[in-house]
């Protein structure tokens, strides 16, 4: 089933679409990824999926389910979790208020709360340990942390990620990768917009590669990685 | 000035009491007017009409119906609370919707039409007479050299509890933690299922909640009259802007800190010179300190 864009066109006003009919599937189970240089639209693409605009035309399913018309607030209660681009936390909230609000949506359920929270602890030691501390303190790589276990709270079937390496130091990119493995190992769906075109082609089962907001490219990563070189040199 | 009341511990009570309680009217404004804007990025300058029709609400309930006092303060809070959601809801947010990136320059304009409209509509509804309710409670507390009407402490009791109520319904509900992180980062917090426009029509239905309770509450002080919301919001918002724009403690601080400096300016200097100095005071803090007394980056935690 996955998530499946039908020929959106959307953008930020009427008369300048970013988007001009793009189609994409993101299967059960895989990692897809979208390439593209500066101004492609990938991210307008993740936003539009997700709500925070509304398609001129075309449809968005996930699940079977049209989901086009539905608010962002309303995505994660789809079973759609987003990474957004840049800083998420709550700088001003302790790691466990963070991962709590993650869960926002189960919040009467206090069982299933709990057991999130344990199971996070369990995979990220670290945040177990500075749980109390205010998020804003923690470092750029353990904030990275803190929102990608955020994503996973309420057991989301897809997962959308925008950029998700970008800001961070070198050493820390590497670590941001294995999380997101690890996230394909327990089966979510993944849709991950990125500039950082080797990485994220390393954990990709399926590739995009957007130009001026239509699809220009697409294929199996295998088949993909021998025309990277071509797909590059067009954008330069 | 007559230095030597210094040394009079009755006269020095008795000024700090004064000046508490309208640091406390001055904190329970300034807490909604700084979490409006804390959240919302909206500066509410039609918030002394909300208080303003408080002292209506509890005029009528108190003298009119004939209620008890109590009764009249809790429906003063409840009714400007809903009708700050209503507010909220037909106004601002289809404001929001409507105006786009630019709305909180709109905002701005369209709170300063709300004063004008509340305050005129008041105006043609109830004419320009003071209406008061005086002693809500008789009788006074001696304390040794200290003597402070129950009505002050009632009032002083008041404002305590709810900014309480108010800190731990922000700091631990699970709806306060929304408030927070939508403030925070609200991007960020509709991605996790927070309903933006709700967090907003809600906060400014505590904002006004607070406005109406803080009219209530003081009508002995401020009897109801389409006008009487001025002097408060003039002074609430130079708290909100001394104790850092949307942090809400150092709002309640700042208050506090206003109410008190502006009973012992009036005592021992004259009664014209408290709004100078509150200027005043105001004007040397923006230049010393631009973020404000306790700017968000000391407090941790709004």
């Amino acid at each position: 089933m996955g998530l499946e864009v039908k020929n959106i066109v959307a953008g930020y006003t009427r008369e300048v679409p970013i988007l001009n009919g793009v189609n994409l599937v993101a299967k059960d189970g895989q990692v897809t990824v979208i390439l593209g240089p500066n101004g492609a639209g990938k991210s307008t693409l993740l936003k539009t999926i997700y709500g925070y605009l509304t398609p001129q035309a075309g449809e968005v399913f996930h699940d079977g389910k049209r989901i086009e018309n539905l608010k962002p607030n309303q995505m994660l209660r789809e079973g759609i979790a987003y990474l957004l681009q840049g800083h998420s936390i709550f700088p001003r909230m302790t790691v466990e208020e963070n991962l709590e609000l993650g869960g926002w949506i189960m919040r009467d359920d206090e069982k299933r709360m709990k057991a999130a929270l344990q199971q996070v602890y369990e995979r990220f030691p670290r945040l177990k340990e500075k749980r109390s501390f205010l998020a804003g303190i923690l470092s750029g790589g353990e904030q990275r942390m803190l929102e990608i276990a955020r994503l996973t709270m309420t057991e989301p079937r897809t997962i959308l990620l925008d950029e998700p390496s970008v800001g961070l130091m070198p050493s820390l990119v590497d670590e941001v990768y294995e999380e997101i493995r690890k996230l394909k190992e327990a089966r979510y769906t993944i849709l991950m917009v990125d500039q950082n075109v080797r990485k994220s082609m390393s954990i990709a089962d399926y590739v995009y590669a957007l130009a001026l907001g239509e699809n220009r490219y697409e294929g199996p990563k295998a088949e993909m990685e021998q025309r990277l070189d071509d797909i590059v040199r067009e954008w330069i | 000035m007559d230095l030597s009341l210094l040394l009079d511990p009755y006269i020095l009570t008795e000024v700090l009491v004064q000046g508490s309680v309208r640091g406390a009217m001055y904190a329970l404004m300034a807490a909604g007017l700084s979490l409006i804007f804390g959240i919302m990025g909206v500066n509410n300058f039609s918030h002394g009409e909300l208080f303003m029709l408080g002292t209506y609400v509890m005029f009528f309930v108190t003298v009119i119906l004939g209620w008890p006092w109590p009764l009249g303060i809790a429906l003063a809070a409840a009714v400007l609370f809903f009708f700050g959601m209503f507010l909220e809801r037909t106004l601002i947010d289809t404001l929001r919707r409507k105006a786009g990136r630019d709305w909180v320059l709109d905002a701005f304009i369209l709170t300063i039409g709300m004063l004008v409209v509340m305050q005129n509509l008041a105006l043609i509804s109830f004419g320009s007479e003071r209406r008061g309710v005086t002693g809500l409670i008789s009788g006074v507390l001696v304390w040794g050299p200290v003597i402070v009407s129950y009505e002050r402490l009632m009032i002083l009791g008041v404002a305590s509890a709810v900014g309480l109520a108010l800190w731990a319904f922000i700091r631990f509900s699970s709806l306060g933690k929304a408030i927070r992180a939508a403030s925070q980062n609200p991007e960020a917090a509709q991605t996790l299922g927070i309903n933006i426009r709700s967090i907003y029509t809600i906060t400014f239905g505590i904002g006004a909640g607070l406005a109406g309770l803080a009219g209530g509450l003081l009508i002995s002080i401020y009897p109801a009259y389409p006008t009487v919301g001025f002097e408060p919001v003039i002074k609430s918002l130079a708290c909100v802007i001394l104790g850092g724009l949307g942090n809400v403690p150092g709002a309640i601080l700042a208050a506090m800190l206003l109410g008190i400096i502006e009973a012992y300016s009036a005592f021992f200097m004259s009664a014209g010179w408290q709004n100078v100095i509150t200027a005043g005071l105001v004007v040397l803090i923006l230049i010393v300190r631009p973020s404000g007394l306790f700017s968000s980056s000391k407090v941790e935690r709004a």
